[in-house]
């Protein structure tokens, strides 16, 4: 089991916020909060175009407490790689040094990278914070939208699956590969923990809703990110060193009680639903704890 | 100081490593590999204290070299063509965010057609993105060059790329006078002057209003106006310690009492220099002028030695297309309103197109040939 | 003149509070009703960390709660009361909301 966080133990100063000029209720900066609380001060951060690289800042204000710089989109991980060398020749040392990027700077443009940089076991790691769209463009389908979604350019829902990330970066055979909920902050701190105190590339995937693009209220972000795990679709595990375990059991709610409410899913068939059912049924049933 | 003979791929990365990089990523691209390749050996051999960051692509070579140099390392890359378009993203990045980066270029034509041959394309082509733009007119220029456009970068706070031809440099063996490394170290010394500090936390690259954005242009054309006299000056102290004048800005080569002038940059100078020693023997009144620093550009002092000849021909080994060559354009442009004189803009040696004396020759024909129009543009050579 | 600003365009940490204005995006804002019902578990789910506990006890930073909700959802003891609670004009529009 992963090592629990006492999340009372943990410390009150925010070094992402407090403030941001975000949406209210945004999960982007949530998880970027709950990313700070256990990376703290010896951190250094890039991040590529995306909602969360804009949110932090303002001219010449920043609520980023640690070295921030808002990277191009295609490369935040080739810049981290940099920043980790320049780091290593000065001798600097005990610094966390991370790229972390929404979706599209994750598994699209900027998957050259991300690929470049965990084949060559930078000693870095990245972050994803996935709500599934390209929302700071307006809430564009990417390759993490899901099947059926509708967002500004797929007025008919997106015809095709989403790409598994994790798999794709499970199969680069780094040390450290987890997916992660904002709605799990425990296990989410927990992991980010253990990515920075390993030596080499992790790779961390955080389901974070944007209810905009989701078609929910704002206040609940985090109630369906916890949906998402609890149906069964979002599972939180983590491949430690090839060695695979789940972190979180779901209750196996139905997959309708997650998908129904979100506008975004308006267009969704029955069948459609009963086969991601089908699949969590057949998944949970096969793969078991 | 003891004469090598070394190829221009040699000579870059022997400039970069009496430079002391400390953070080296690159791209293998033809013909920029053989300085890429030296670079590794250097590394791997224990004679370079570097790190090397195996990029999976150009741009993120790049941006590697950029997040090197941000964190405060001496940091390098070599590209050309191809590889240079795809960092062309990057290289705005590095300039704006005014990092020091040097960047050796083996200047190659551009696809399509595809094409391997030697060209200024690539380098035209950044001609806007806020780098300083060196040009090399052979192996010990690229040395030298080298070595000065990390002072340069370094003083300025912006990037510097080093040209140098494909193939007629980069795979070209030249005898090079190589410096001392003590004395290239006492010449450039280290001063850090890191972004992304942990003792000193700051938010880098923030979404900027209009009125701070424009302000910050200014700042950085500043800065490459500010270059036309600290890269003079630089050229100075280099000759001082080394015994080699670089020239500065430009040189001027026979130009005394001169009606008809040349004017042209990287390998092609060489050549003119063969024609310029031969018409002048017969008694021609031509002479030449290198152009080493086309960025920022020295419209002034090109005009202070152009301003009495009658014929300008201008070698532009690249087209901007629907314009005409970059290097006449801006010389057009640098002497509006104030001459009479004939600027013929010849479009020379496109994707590795013969270049030698003959079509120079002809070059500097169709110059006295096109009196009528001022303002004349021809290709050489089809 | 060209403004003074640092050589590589940087930002220094600090609140950035005010260029969002957060608190005029309000239309309800959080009241701590019950502090000792509150789950210190929001302290990590308010997006902004306007969240802050003191003693023991929760409350919240009205300069850079956006009222978005999340934390009345979360916990117990914590309710979303209406920013105005004046008069509505004609069209049912907020009137002068502070
Ligand atoms: C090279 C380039 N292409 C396109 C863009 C425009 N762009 C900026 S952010 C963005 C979408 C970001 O999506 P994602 O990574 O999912 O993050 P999100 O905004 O959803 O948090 C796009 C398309 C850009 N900045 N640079
Ligand atoms: S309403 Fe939203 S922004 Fe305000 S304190 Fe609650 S969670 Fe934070």
């Amino acid at each position: 089991m992963i090592d629990k966080i006492n999340l009372e133990q943990l410390p009150q100063e925010d070094l992402f916020g407090p403030g941001n000029v975000g949406c209210k209720g945004c999960a982007a900066a949530i998880a970027g909060r709950q990313a700070m609380k256990v990376l703290r001060e010896r951190t250094m951060i890039t991040i590529p175009a995306s909602c969360m690289a804009t949110l932090g800042g303002n001219n010449r204000r920043t609520t980023w407490k640690i070295p921030f710089y808002h990277t191009l989109f295609e490369c935040a991980p080739a810049v981290s790689s940099g920043i980790r060398a320049a780091l290593e020749v000065q001798g600097i040392k005990n610094v966390n040094v991370v790229s972390w990027g929404g979706d599209a700077g994750s598994a699209d443009i900027g998957f050259q990278a991300l690929s470049g940089a965990a084949e060559r076991n930078e000693d870095i790691f990245h972050v994803c914070y996935d709500n599934e769209m390209y929302m700071n463009t307006g809430g564009q389908t990417g390759s993490q939208t899901p099947k059926t979604a509708l967002t500004s350019n797929a007025f008919l829902g997106k015809p095709t699956n989403k790409k598994n990330m994790l798999a794709i970066m499970e199969v680069h055979g780094i040390g450290y590969v987890a997916s992660a909920s904002i709605a799990f902050p425990a296990d989410l701190m927990a992991k980010l923990k253990k990515a920075a105190s390993r030596k080499g590339f992790s790779y961390i995937h955080i389901l974070a809703p944007c209810f905009r693009g989701w078609g929910i209220p704002s206040d609940q972000t985090v109630e369906f990110a916890r949906r998402a795990v609890y149906c069964g679709l979002w599972e939180l595990y983590e491949v430690e060193d090839g060695i695979r375990k789940r972190t979180v059991e779901p209750q196996l709610i139905p997959v309708k009680d997650y998908i129904f409410p979100q506008k975004r899913f308006s267009k969704i068939s029955a069948e459609e639903i009963n086969r991601l059912q089908q699949q969590v049924d057949d998944y949970y049933g096969k793969v078991g704890k | 100081m003891s004469k090598v003979l070394m190829t221009g791929s040699e000579a870059a990365a022997l400039g970069a490593k009496l430079s002391k990089i400390e953070v080296l990523s690159y791209y293998p691209i033809t013909p920029a590999f053989p300085a890429m390749e030296r670079l590794s050996k250097y590394i791997e051999d224990g004679e370079l204290n570097c790190k090397f960051i195996r990029a999976e692509s150009d741009h993120s070579a790049l941006a590697a070299v950029l997040g090197a140099s941000l964190a405060g390392a001496r940091s390098y890359t070599v590209t050309n063509s191809q590889g240079l378009l795809y960092m062309t993203e990057v290289a705005y990045h590095v300039a704006g965010l005014r990092q020091s980066v040097v960047m050796g270029v083996a200047n190659r034509a551009l696809s399509a057609p595809h094409s391997r041959f030697p060209e200024h394309g690539d380098a035209v082509s950044q001609g806007a993105n806020g780098w300083i733009q060196i040009f090399s007119e052979n192996n010990q220029d690229i040395l030298d060059n080298t070595i000065q456009a990390f002072r340069i970068a370094e003083e300025l706070r912006t990037p510097v790329m080093v040209n140098y031809e494909g193939y007629i440099q980069s795979h070209t063996q030249e005898e090079v006078e190589a410096p001392s490394a003590e004395k290239v170290a006492a010449f450039l010394p280290l001063k850090r002057m890191p972004v992304m500090d942990i003792n000193n936390p700051q938010g880098v690259n923030t979404v900027t209003s209009p009125d701070f954005y424009m302000d910050y242009k200014f700042r950085q054309n500043e800065a490459l106006e500010k270059a036309l006299t600290v890269i003079p000056q630089v050229s100075e102290d280099y000759k001082k310690e080394f015994g080699r004048d670089s020239r500065g800005l430009l040189e001027a080569y026979r130009m005394e009492d001169v009606e008809h002038a040349i004017v042209a940059m990287g390998s092609i100078v060489s050549t003119a220099r063969l024609l310029v020693d031969n018409l002048r023997s017969q008694g021609k009144k031509i002479g030449l002028v290198k152009l080493r620093v086309w960025r920022p550009f020295p419209g002034k002092e090109l005009y202070e030695n152009l301003k009495n000849v009658k014929y300008v021909t201008v070698l532009d080994k690249n087209i901007v297309f629907g314009v005409g060559g970059a290097l006449a354009t801006d010389i057009k442009a640098a002497f509006y309103g104030r001459t009479e004189m004939v600027i013929n803009s010849c479009i020379i040696g496109l994707g590795g197109a013969k270049s030698g004396v003959a079509e120079i020759k002809q070059a500097v024909d169709s110059t006295e040939d096109c009196s009528e129009s001022k303002n004349s543009s021809v290709w050489i050579g089809l | 003149m060209a403004k003074e600003l640092p050589i590589v365009p940087t930002a220094t940490p600090g609140s950035l509070a005010e260029i969002s204005a957060a608190s005029s995006w309000r239309e309800y804002r959080p009241e701590i009703q019950e502090p000792g019902k509150v789950n210190p578990k929001v302290l990590f789910f308010c997006p902004e960390g306007a969240l802050f506990h003191e003693e023991g006890i929760i409350a919240v930073d009205l300069s850079v709660c956006k009222g978005c909700g999340i934390c009345a959802v979360e916990s117990d003891g914590i309710v979303m009361v209406p920013e105005y609670t004046g008069v509505l004009g004609i069209f049912g529009v907020k009137e002068g909301s502070k």
